[in-house]
């Protein structure tokens, strides 16, 4: 909103300058964005602001050698630097203070650059009045007063100041001149003077000369007309024309620019229709009928709903009510009688259809902001007043004023005391009677002291205000906001809440970035396509991409697309691998939106994976040694509640982690690619960061990974009695529950990604993670007696998996052996072929007795026998 | 006689002289083991030899040459233990020397990664608030219409849903929350007064991605909620929170405002940090930086969860977390949190 500041201050006698007026208006909550300085330009219709023209002062003077009438000078503007400027013109002199257009700066369509001319150097142009759109007048540079500071916009020397305010929609008062100097009056003290609306009627009495129908009365409240006869149509005064230009309106004539002026002056749109060319001199507001359709001046033929309220007359329509006008009635240069409009239409209809047709107007801007409905009759006696002034003509006899329902201001009871209750701050209740009075509200005191209320009335313009405090509000912005004290709440502390994630997730980022591992933060909002390049023609599952394709390792994946690819070129390869895709893409449950930014980001993620592998691709562009990463975020999956439009998603907190390449590059020799082991090693060092208490590693199949390096992370769910014993519970009483899926990407998804290199992932469900991470760690006692170590190395098949080895050695030992460590696997020579060589280092403890030798070699035998039992192990030599 | 020196008492002066000059000629203690046994030996030693032929000596000979040879002995072996230290200290200074290091290699370090800039900022907020007895909880971010919009005294058609483009999953029902304040009304219905907490959190508009505007960005909002609260405790809350993260000392400055669930509104601001308020590009020449938005809870948002506005009294205020995290580390361009380029992140804690 552009106020421009004389005008501002016509209503209120406020001495301060612009910049202070700026200063106070936005501590008042009226905040300004910046004061413009400019000058209505009439012949344009624009306001030139000169942007880049600074003032400068000539130091230096001199004829160039071969020129008739270039001279060479240099200017400053004052920062201590010259700049060397040809200029033609023959009246400049010696320490002239003239405006500079400076590089990049606009002069009659031409930008500033810099050239030679005669061989001189030319850093800008010194202007002329007729360049700068000041006068006709091109007979030399435009000499400013001896006395003008330089380096300064000159804007700000022959401007005048505007201020641009950012008001808020709740405050459809404000959206005028006079709003915004009842505010200034407010804080200042300073008398308000609103303009004059006394007018003299005459002749025939309007109702006689129009009719109005309103048959829509819940989209327009209300409806004032009145006719001015024999008007003179021709352009607006000086005045006028440039108050137009400076608010940012473009003068038309001088009675659209009268209905200009009112609104900016008063903040109610008006419009004026041509009386000949309205039909039968009569105007019904209705809704549009199915398929009507109106061509507005800006030749665009709209089509309307009966949702869009219209001013039509029998012959059909002519305005988009408090949007837009049509052709058909509008106001020429040949207009001698008018009708003037002032209507209060429903202000979230004006915003639908204003949002429907696309049609911003200064006018839909006013009314969907709920201007004061008692404003009609106001503002169309100001407009008709002007309009006799400015155009001739007389008004005819009285209003035409369709308002069924008047209002009745609204009545607060209101008790000084709520300003301080609520703020902090102190206000006296006569400064309370002050503040809202100067706002405009009635302020009713029955005087029988501090704890009685104020019965206050709320003006109409101020709908925003409905209850004390909104009251205590307006006393405490006018008296201030910096004389509200800073102290600290002194109030009791809630109770603490249980399932801090905040706390959990800030471990698993301390413990992770502590392995080396960055964490980067992706869009939660991706596309199917990329989601689905996870899945390498597998089922995409009912729920989610996490669990539901992870299959045992015995379902092994037999449908593998791509067996066929021998017999195939590379491009129907592709081609087919593209439809597999979008098949799989269109079958998976993501959530998407309604009204994404683009394709690309149309859907909520259903996993990190994508999202990580994405970044690695990105970053090995311009990165050589490895990348460590790892996101914390949600993933979204849908719930009946969302379908419905009842409920939001399933927003499950996951961790995501991927690793590419060596952790570092080092002089020591011992760079080494990331691998399977570095994965699993830290999920392994994260689970006992985290004190989860038991956990296991299960080959897995899933359609993102390596057939053969794949596995499922399963945590031991243990009830509570469970929980308080030693760890040596059977593997019978436990349930494993799946947290995580991790492996190496399979080739084919990889070259999806354009990954270059093996690259390995991991995904987390958190919330089923932490369903096992104990709150409270239980200390154990310190053994009192001696642990004795032994060594195991036994022949097993090469295929066996070294957990179950190890689980079953832990089984067959008992609780005696209190901790089981594989310290070497081996093949080779010595080996018979098919077989591997896993050694364990065992522990073994009791918490009441030394053990003796007899008792460790009896457990070692019925270790070996379980083995032989169980894998044909042989005791290696 | 007494002058007459003995054969014995010859002797042992030679000895001396010998043993004296070769151990002055001694370079190692191998070499210092090798003139004990010379010379203290148990079978061939010179000076053992001495002490053993006393016996063969008349009685008023033996006394003076047994004193004699055993001050000899002590004289020796006080050089012989002199000479050893020196020895060893010169060994173990040589063998010292041959492992010396180039310490200007590089070291091996620890891996050591990287907090995201914007984890980092919200860790940092936690913990300020937390120091105020405010709790960090978090909320939903698909949200339906109720709690983002109209709990918040934000019904249908009202203007300020303008500012707030939202994503729909279902229009009108359910969309993308486009504030943290969401989680307001969802903290107070589940608690009764006291309420003190902080929500971090992703939000969502519908804007054109730009150097300052993202699609998907960090808020935080804090509400707290009881008997005895006022907007200068909210002052007091939110000057505290300037001064732990941007500096002791920083101005704070309220100003009136308007959001639709706070009743009296504020926005605050800082004191430019880069330029202390003298003005600069950063704080667009006015000398303030806008740090956030705050008040007092509208009393139709306390009523619309059960409290009473008469006794309870509640603030609330929100923040940018990207605004913060760019203010604090100099960042201008919004993009870079969401790029994850390693040559950014690399550059936090
Ligand atoms: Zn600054």
């Amino acid at each position: 909103m552009l106020i421009p500041y004389t005008w501002l201050r016509s209503y209120v006698d406020s001495e301060l300058s612009p910049d202070v007026l700026a200063e106070r208006l936005t501590m008042a909550g009226l905040e300004v964005d910046r004061v413009v300085y400019g000058k209505a330009n009439l012949a344009t219709g624009e306001l030139d602001t000169w942007d880049g023209i600074v003032t400068a002062e000539i130091v230096w003077l001199e004829p160039i050698k071969g020129s008739d009438h270039l001279n060479a000078t240099r200017v400053t503007t004052g920062d201590g630097k010259e700049l060397s400027v040809v200029c033609g013109a023959p009246n400049i002199r010696l320490h002239d203070r003239v405006p500079l257009a400076t590089l990049g700066a606009k002069v009659g369509g031409i930008t500033i650059a810099e050239k030679k001319k005669m061989g001189v150097l030319s850093q800008g142009m010194l202007c002329s009045p007729r360049e700068l759109g000041l006068s006709d007048d091109h007979s030399g540079i435009y000499i400013l007063p001896p006395d003008t500071p330089l380096g300064v916009p000159l804007a700000q020397i022959v401007g005048e100041p505007v201020i641009d305010l950012d008001i808020k929609a709740h405050r459809g008062d404000l959206f005028c001149v006079t709003g915004v100097a009842r505010e200034v009056s407010a804080f200042t003290g300073k008398e308000l003077h609103l303009p004059q609306t006394a007018l003299r009627e005459k002749g025939t009495a309007a109702n006689k000369l129009m009719k109005l129908e309103v048959r829509d009365a819940d989209l327009c409240p209300r409806y004032t007309a009145r006719v001015v006869r024999g008007v003179k149509i021709g352009p607006s005064p000086q005045w006028l024309a440039e108050r137009l230009i400076l608010a940012g309106m473009r003068p038309i004539n001088n009675v659209v620019d009268v209905t200009n002026y009112v609104m900016l002056e008063l903040g109610q749109p008006l419009h004026a229709f041509d009386y000949d060319k309205v039909a039968d001199h009569t105007i019904i507001v209705r809704r549009a009928d199915p398929g009507e359709t109106l061509t507005t001046l800006d030749s665009v033929t709209r089509q309307l709903t009966p949702e869009m309220l219209l001013i039509t007359d029998p012959a059909g329509p002519n305005v988009i009510a408090g949007i837009f006008g049509g052709e058909r009635v509008e106001v020429d240069d040949n207009t001698t009688n008018l009708i003037l409009e002032a209507a209060h239409f429903k202000p979230t209809n004006v915003r639908r259809t204003s949002v429907t047709l696309g049609l911003r107007t200064e006018s839909s801007g006013r009314f969907e902001k709920n201007p004061d409905i008692e404003l009609t009759a106001i503002a169309i006696d100001r407009a008709a007043h002007l309009i006799t002034e400015l155009a001739g003509g007389e008004v005819a006899r009285g209003r035409l004023d369709f308002y069924p329902e008047p209002v009745t201001p609204r009545e607060i009871p209101f008790l000084p005391s709520q300003v301080e209750w609520l703020t902090g701050m102190t206000v006296t209740r006569n400064e309370c009677i002050e503040n809202l009075q100067g706002l405009g509200f009635g302020v009713r005191d029955g005087g029988e002291g501090a704890d009685e209320a104020l019965l206050v009335t709320v003006p109409t313009w101020r709908g925003d205000v409905e209850e004390s405090a909104d009251l205590v509000e307006e006393v405490a912005r006018i008296a201030g906001f910096d004389r509200i004290p800073s102290t600290i709440p002194v109030g009791p502390l809630p109770e603490p809440l249980p399932d801090d994630w905040f706390a959990r997730e800030d471990r698993i980022r301390d413990i992770l970035v502590g392995a080396g591992l960055t964490e980067i933060l992706t869009y939660s909002l991706t596309n199917r396509l990329t989601m689905a390049k996870l899945l390498r023609g597998a089922d995409a599952g009912e729920e989610l991409l996490l669990t539901a394709p992870v299959t045992g390792a015995d379902e092994r994946d037999t449908g593998n697309a791509t067996n066929g690819a021998i017999t195939t070129t590379a491009a129907s390869t592709r081609a087919l691998e593209r439809r597999q895709i979008e098949a799989i893409a269109e079958r998976l449950p993501a959530i998407t939106l309604r009204n994404p930014l683009s394709t690309e980001l149309d859907s909520l993620r259903l996993t990190l994976m994508s999202g990580l592998l994405n970044t690695i691709r990105e970053n090995s562009k311009h990165e050589d040694t490895g990348l460590w990463l790892f996101e914390l975020g949600r993933r979204y999956l849908p719930t009946p509640e969302l379908a419905d439009g009842t409920g939001g998603a399933q927003e499950r907190r996951t961790l995501g982690i991927a690793l590419a390449g060596p952790l570092a590059h080092t002089w020591l020799g011992d760079d080494r690619d990331a691998d399977f082991y570095d994965l699993k090693g830290i999920a392994e060092t994260l689970l006992d960061g985290l004190m989860v208490a038991r956990y296991r590693f299960v080959p897995a199949q899933h359609p993102t990974f390596h057939p053969g390096r794949c596995a499922r992370l399963e945590v031991a769910m243990i009830s509570d009695e469970a929980a308080g014993q030693s760890a040596g519970a059977t593997p019978a009483e436990v349930i494993w529950k799946t947290v995580a899926v991790l492996g190496e990407v399979h080739p084919e998804v990889a070259d999806r990604f354009d990954l270059s290199e093996r690259t390995y992932l991991l995904e987390m469900d958190l919330e089923r993670l932490f369903s096992v991470v104990p709150e409270v760690v239980k200390h154990a006692a310190i053994p009192r007696y001696p642990a004795a170590q032994r060594d195991l190395a036994v022949l097993v098949a090469a295929d066996a998996p070294a957990a179950e080895v190890s689980e079953t050695i832990q089984a067959g030992g008992g609780a005696l052996v209190r901790d089981v460590r594989l310290f070497d696997v081996y093949t080779g020579e010595g080996v018979p072929e098919g077989k591997k060589s896993l050694a364990f280092a065992l522990t073994y403890q009791a918490p009441d007795r030394t053990l003796t030798d007899q008792e460790i070699e009896k457990t070692q035998a019925a270790i070996l026998s379980a083995l032989r039992q169980r894998f044909g192990a042989k005791l290696r030599g | 006689m007494a002058t007459e020196l003995s054969e014995q008492e010859l002797a042992l002066a030679d000895v001396r002289q010998r043993a004296v000059a070769d151990l002055e000629q001694i370079g190692t203690t191998e070499d210092l083991e090798e003139w004990r046994t010379r010379y203290f030996g148990r079978e061939r030693g010179e000076v053992s030899a001495i002490l053993k032929g006393l016996g063969k000596l008349p009685p008023e000979q033996r006394k003076a040459v047994g004193q004699a040879a055993n001050a000899l002995k002590a004289e020796l072996e006080g050089l012989m233990e002199a000479r050893g230290q020196e020895l060893r200290a010169a060994e173990r200074l040589a063998a010292l020397d041959r492992e010396r290091l180039d310490v200007t290699l590089p070291g091996r370090r620890a891996a050591r990664g990287h907090i995201h800039p914007i984890s980092q900022t919200i860790r940092d907020i936690s913990r300020i608030f937390r120091l105020m007895g405010f709790q960090t909880l978090d909320g939903p971010e698909v949200e339906t219409d109720y709690y983002n919009f109209q709990a918040l005294n934000i019904p249908v058609d009202h203007p300020a849903r303008d500012m707030q483009d939202t994503f729909w999953v279902v229009p009108g029902q359910i969309l993308l929350r486009t504030q943290t304040s969401n989680n307001q009304i969802r903290i107070m219905e589940q608690v009764r007064p006291p309420v003190r907490a902080i929500v971090p959190g992703k939000v969502y508009r519908h804007e054109a991605i730009d150097a300052s505007h993202e699609a998907m960005f960090h808020q935080v909002e804090g509400i707290l909620v009881d008997e005895t609260c006022t907007m200068s405790d909210l002052r007091g809350v939110v000057t505290r929170f300037a001064r732990e993260m941007f500096g002791a000392n920083r101005k704070v400055r309220f100003r009136p405002s308007y959001f639709p669930f706070t009743e009296p509104s504020a926005e605050f601001d800082i004191d430019c940090i880069v330029c202390d308020g003298k003005g600069c590009r950063v704080c667009k020449y006015s000398g303030w930086l806008e740090m956030g938005g705050s008040g007092m809870v509208d009393p139709r948002v306390l009523r619309g969860v059960g409290y009473d506005p008469t006794i309870y009294r509640g603030f609330a205020f929100g923040l940018g977390i990207e605004r913060i995290a760019m203010l604090r580390y100099g960042i201008d361009e919004i993009r870079l949190f969401s790029g994850n380029d390693l040559r950014f992140l690399r550059q936090f804690t």
